[in-house]
């Protein structure tokens, strides 16, 4: 894990340099980074990457803390998620799991607006997506410095 | 540490099966080692710092870092739910990119426009800073003096810049960003109710029978007020939802109702319905009679683009777009008799039966009905009237202030209410929706403000666009941007937006935590503390004002715009700054700092130190001695108490999830205008509209009139702007999450397959966007969430590197000023080489 | 419409012409005249026939009316059968006529309902098309159920799937069920090409687990359980 994070750092570091050649003079305070700061001169047509690819490989993601909803790491291309139906939940509705071998939806995720607990997931949580996204596979422009809880404060 | 032997046995059986499954465990996976209190959380409440649901949040804090966030359960906006955005709060303070120093344009050691940013403290930053605008002041006088404030900015933050430009610098040059995402909304209820701000709260969604989305993409912009409608249209069956839009986006995915209709014509819509509610004699002819009055707006007014533009010399109404006459029911129902179903239908592109439907939602005595609308409507050519057209159909059925009943304006900012409309950051505008044309309205101020007689200025000062336009000309000088990105957001912005930054008579400061578009092209950029870097208070779409602690220390010299603010006035003393015969009819003020004056004013330090709460930092208010945001807070709330803006005791505010205004009593007010729920009706009255001398709300007569640009043979396509789900506003906070990130790495042109293939064009292609203006590289998305119709094409303006608003129109609504986003033509071609 | 209209009656007024001159005795044509002259009839009318099925079998003549192209037509073009890597394109008779010549014969007799509907209306707009979903998705699901996914597999044959080139889920869910024969392609991907209607009640085609049905302990989660029950067991 420690040694991807520091992959990252690295790819992120070696894009930021990429990018930032227009400012990359000794000591520069701030990088020039496109997506984030703008070009260089921000009124200028530059290239624009490819579309991200969607990381579809099944493997589950670690969650930066455990409040955070899981990222789907799947194709999700084409699923419908509708009044008529929810694609999502014929995998991964309780009384599917067993037949699609799917994670079950969070208990959570089964509680109305009062707590109560209901029988099947609560309609407020019907649609998927505003909670769980899938990835592409663009390293992130910058490093984001947040810290694991699990890193703070254990003292041996 | 201890173990039962029978704890002893379970957790090595777990490691036997663990083996067995051929699983690792970590040796972290072992019993907590440290005891239970290295686990602890120090858990506080906080609003979301995104959009203007409000949702709340609790925030996890451990040895000054923030490391989780979830939904508050007690937050009655959200009960426990956040969207992706607000779940991954933890994570937007922390891009390593963060300013943390100020930076100044230096070239050989001094301050240059063409410079090199450069480090400096803040000493310097502030002399350089002062020193430009008392040159400004000097040269041109107080006009030639601006500031671009937000929606974000916390209620503290937005009520001492208004307190620093009018009082001080004496500027109404006062604007926020605000002004591109509700101006439109605020204008019209002041026509239609004499008072800013919904009736309703969101209480209503849970007593509706019928929602309808004009112009609005909840599922997407507001998903946790869609998760409150998805339980009601689930969870009741008879329950239907109606989604106009200009093109099929994932709120239509639960409509009953679509309908996709041609840019601009909802106009049309809204006066069909009224007109359907009319002719099947479905007016609820008592509430017209006792609670509304009838006016006629003037017509073809113009398109709030510059004067010499064609298209304003040739309309007729364009100086006094606003205007009104009275009018009466029948004159109101003659016209609307012309907008038959046949000929909206024809001029809209909608299916007469899908038409009927909506309008039986309206017409129908039993369906209570809650109207939603956010920048389809807001950010329209005539923004104002779809306001206030939409409030007709309300009004005509007597469907309003009841709960279930209500027009429902929805915000995109987390403080677009709180702070830009309420405290009164526009340029017209002072706290508690007074305005600063009205002489009665000053003087009230300055008596609470504790300033002279006669020092806010009356004129109203420059709009948004007004103010690029005056930077561009030269004839504003010395601009500060606090909380926001207008050069990413601002139309028609390279030219009309980035000349006037770069132009050399003018000196640019941005405050901002990120290095943004607009940050890069300023001469010095202001570190900001943000979010729960400091003491906040936001104000949302229902009214509700919720105050948080500061929670964690910003990095380096990062301080809050708040701190920005009062730190700066006490650079300036009145005899620079204010008229020699107002200093000699008050002697008194003379010699003083615009510090001692505005904020050690007796009423802004009247609070000590310790009335902070020992369990929390609060950095301005050490920095200041006295505890500045209780002083601003209760200064600000003299305001509204009494006059229907009642805010309770600030420490009220620290217990509880919000409240909603006017808070009487220490009761929160769900549902205003209507006797027994809203104290300030008179008894007997049932319902009154009491923001209107004559208690009455205004149906107003406007008709259809065409954008202020459509596409032709050239330029053939619309152009629809807007937001995603996953990044928000210009991304400098969203785009640094990597999940974020990775959810949505880029701007993207979504449009429909067949216009895709006629230009020869491969889904994923790079292509040009072009209109008269400008141009803008992007790739082509011909699948995903946004389904476009033929002819329409959708943009998100949350890329820096995609700037789409090079290629919008500057023309806004000439009432509200406010930007039409959601229409002007382009053309595409792809990207050759 | 008023085209498909002349084209009935101009079909009508050959079939009628045709079988009045046939209907009478030859009294003057020798009879190798006779002959060749049904050769040359029979081919040119065959040829006539196949071209008029050629003609009808494509997306251009699907989407020809406004029905198909502004409701199925537009949601078959976000999707993969429309649009995808190379550039291999699936259209309306792909999916929805036989390729077998009887079946596809049999089917065109069932499409002369659907001129029927297109003459009366039954789903002239998108109000009446949405609320009829439902019934015309049934009917569809039904024939590819009877002929076990016949379109479908016409493309993709099953045995021809490499399991290592697809998503492991994908492998895994495709091993389990469809080369055992214990669903076809339809159970589960219904909606694969146009929006679904009200999917109340309609389960997706993994409820039951193949080596779930009628046994025992035999589990996705085998390893998992394992250690659950151990834990139990020791647990007392």
């Amino acid at each position: 894990m420690r040694s991807l994070t520091l992959l990252g750092a690295v790819l992120a570091a070696g894009l930021v340099l990429a990018f930032g050649a227009a400012f990359s003079q000794e000591g520069a305070p701030v990088k020039i980074v496109p997506r984030l700061t703008g070009t260089a001169d921000p009124m200028a047509l530059e290239r624009v990457p490819a579309l991200g690819r969607a990381v579809v490989d099944d493997v589950r993601r670690m969650r930066n803390y455990p409040e955070q909803p899981p990222v789907i790491p799947h194709s999700i291309d084409g699923y419908q998620l509708t009044l008529n139906t929810n694609r999502c939940m014929d995998c991964h509705k309780r009384e599917f799991t067993e037949g699609s071998g799917a994670p079950m939806i969070s208990v959570t995720h089964f509680q109305d607006r009062d707590g109560q607990v209901l029988s099947d997931v609560t309609p407020r949580r019907y649609f998927c997506t505003a909670c769980h996204v899938q990835q592409t596979d663009v390293p992130p422009l910058v490093q984001n410095r947040f810290q694991d809880a699990k890193d703070i404060g254990r003292k041996p | 540490m201890t173990l039962s032997r029978r704890e002893m046995l379970k957790a090595q059986a777990a490691s036997v099966a663990a083996l067995a499954a051929n699983m690792s465990v970590p040796a972290e996976a072992q019993p907590v080692s440290g005891g239970v209190d290295t686990l602890q959380i120090k858990w506080s409440k906080a609003p979301c710092r995104f959009c203007g649901t409000g949702c709340g949040v609790m925030v996890g804090v451990k040895e000054g870092r923030v490391i989780a966030t979830h939904g508050d359960m007690k937050a009655d906006v959200n009960r426990g739910l956040n969207c992706i955005k607000g779940y991954f709060l933890s994570k937007i303070m922390y891009g390593s990119d963060r300013l943390t120093q100020p930076l100044l344009r230096k070239k050989n050691g001094v301050y240059a426009k063409d410079g090199e940013f450069t480090p400096v403290s803040w000493a310097e930053a502030f002399d350089t800073m002062a020193a430009k605008a008392k040159e400004t002041l000097k040269a041109k006088g107080p006009t030639a003096l601006g500031m671009f404030g937000s929606g974000q900015w916390t209620i503290f933050e937005g009520y001492a810049a208004t307190k620093l430009m009018r009082a001080g610098f004496r500027s109404n040059n006062l604007d926020p960003n605000a002004r591109h995402c509700m101006a439109s909304a605020a204008y019209a209820f002041m026509r239609t109710f004499g008072m800013d701000e919904p009736m309703g709260c969101y209480d209503d969604f849970e007593h509706a029978d019928a929602f309808v989305l004009w112009g609005s993409n909840m599922a997407e912009m507001h998903p946790i007020l869609w998760t409150r409608v998805t339980d009601r249209r689930l969870g009741q069956p008879h329950v239907k939802v109606a989604v106009l839009s200009t093109f099929t986006h994932r709120s239509s995915d639960l409509a009953d109702i679509p309908i996709v209709f041609k840019p601009g014509t909802d106009l049309a819509i809204l006066n069909y319905i009224a007109n359907h509610i009319i002719s099947t004699g479905r007016v609820n002819k008592d509430f017209v009679e006792k609670h509304t009055t009838f006016v006629k707006g003037a017509t073809d007014i113009g398109y709030g683009l510059r004067p010499d533009d064609p298209r304003e010399v040739k309309a007729r109404k364009a100086a006094d777009p606003a205007a009104t006459t009275p009018s009466d029911f029948e004159a109101y129902a003659a016209f609307v008799k012309d907008y038959t179903l046949e000929k909206v239908s024809a001029l809209t592109g909608v299916e007469p039966g899908f038409l009927q439907q909506l309008a039986e939602l309206y017409a129908d005595p039993k369906r209570k009905v809650v109207s939603f609308w956010t920048m389809g409507f807001n950010q329209h050519v005539r923004g104002v009237w779809a306001n206030q057209l939409v409030y007709n159909l309300h009004l005509l059925t007597g469907k309003i202030s009841e709960p279930g009943n209500s027009p429902f304006s929805l915000t995109g900012q987390p403080s677009a209410c709180g702070t830009a409309r309420e405290v009164g950051t526009f340029a017209h505008r002072l706290p508690a929706d007074m305005t600063v044309t009205n002489p009665e309205h000053r003087k009230h101020t300055e008596e609470i403000w504790r300033v002279p007689n006669g020092i806010i200025p009356e004129k109203p000062g420059y709009h948004a666009v007004e103010q690029d336009r005056m930077l561009k000309d030269g004839k504003l000088n010395f601009y500060w941007i606090q909380v926001n990105n207008n050069l990413q957001a601002a139309p028609n912005s390279s030219n009309e937006t980035y000349p006037g930054y770069r132009n050399p008579e003018n000196f640019v400061v941005v405050s901002d935590a990120y290095p943004t578009v607009t940050a890069m092209a300023a001469d010095l950029i202001l570190p900001a503390a943000m979010w729960v870097e400091k003491e906040g208070a936001y104000g949302n779409a229902e009214r509700r004002t919720h105050v948080w602690h500061q929670l964690v220390n910003a990095p380096g010299e990062a301080r809050s715009d708040l701190w920005q603010l009062m730190e700066f006035s006490k650079r300036f003393t009145t005899d620079e700054v204010w008229p020699a015969e107002i200093l000699d009819a008050n002697p008194n003020y003379r010699g003083k700092t615009l510090f001692d004056v505005l904020y050690r004013n007796g009423n802004v330090d009247k609070f000590a130190l310790s009335e902070i709460s020992p369990d929390y930092e609060n950095q301005e208010s050490k920095d200041f001695g006295f505890y500045v945001h209780k002083g601003l807070f209760e200064e600000y709330a003299t305001f509204g108490r009494g006059h229907g803006h009642d805010l309770g005791p600030y420490e009220l505010y620290h217990e509880v999830r919000g409240l909603r205004w006017p808070v009487v009593d220490g009761k929160e007010t769900l549902w205003r205008y209507r006797e027994g729920l809203d104290p300030y009706v008179q008894p007997g009255k049932g319902v009154e509209f009491y923001g209107n001398k004559d208690g009455k709300a205004r149906i107003i007569a406007v008709p259809y009139e065409p954008p202020a640009e459509s596409p032709d043979a050239e330029y053939d396509l619309w152009l629809v702007t807007g937001r995603v789900l996953e990044h928000w506003h210009s991304g400098s906070m969203t785009m640094r999450v990597p999940e974020l990130y990775k959810a949505f790495p880029g701007a993207r042109c979504f449009m429909h397959p067949e216009d895709a293939r006629k230009r020869g064009l491969n889904q994923g292609a790079e292509i040009t966007v072009i209109s008269r203006r400008g141009e803008m590289r992007t790739r082509v998305e011909t699948r995903g969430r946004n389904r476009m119709p033929p002819g329409v094409v959708f943009v998100p303006w949350f890329d820096a590197s995609q700037l789409i608003n090079k290629t919008t129109l500057d023309a806004t609504d000439p009432i509200s000023k406010q930007t039409d986003f959601k229409k002007c033509a382009v053309k595409i071609v792809p990207v050759s080489g | 419409m008023a085209r498909l209209k002349s084209f009935i009656l101009w079909c009508w007024s050959v079939v009628v012409g045709f079988w009045r001159i046939i209907s009478r005795p030859s009294a003057y044509l020798p009879l190798g005249l006779l002959t060749l002259g049904g050769f040359v009839g029979g081919v040119l009318f065959w040829g006539g026939f196949n071209t008029a099925l050629e003609v009808t079998n494509t997306e251009k003549f699907c989407t020809s009316c406004h029905e198909m192209r502004d409701n199925v037509y537009q949601e078959l073009q976000s999707t993969v059968h429309f649009s995808n890597r190379s550039g291999v394109r699936a259209t309306c008779p792909d999916c929805h006529v036989p390729h077998n010549w009887t079946d596809k014969i049999a089917r065109k007799m069932q499409a002369s309902k659907e001129v029927w509907g297109k003459i009366f209306g039954t789903i002239s707009t998108r109000e009446k098309f949405l609320n009829m979903r439902l019934e015309l998705a049934k009917h569809e699901w039904a024939r590819l159920k009877a002929n076990d996914s016949l379109e479908c597999r016409n493309c993709h044959s099953s045995v021809a799937m490499d399991f290592t080139k697809q998503t492991r889920r994908a492998a895994e869910i495709h091993g389990r069920y469809l080369t055992t024969g214990e669903k076809t392609c339809i159970d589960c991907h219904k909606g694969i090409a146009h929006l679904l209607p009200d999917m109340t009640g309609i389960e997706p085609g993994w409820k039951d687990a193949p080596e779930l049905q009628g046994k025992g302990s035999a589990s996705w989660h085998g390893p998992e359980r394992a250690m659950r029950t151990y834990l139990a067991e020791i647990g007392q």
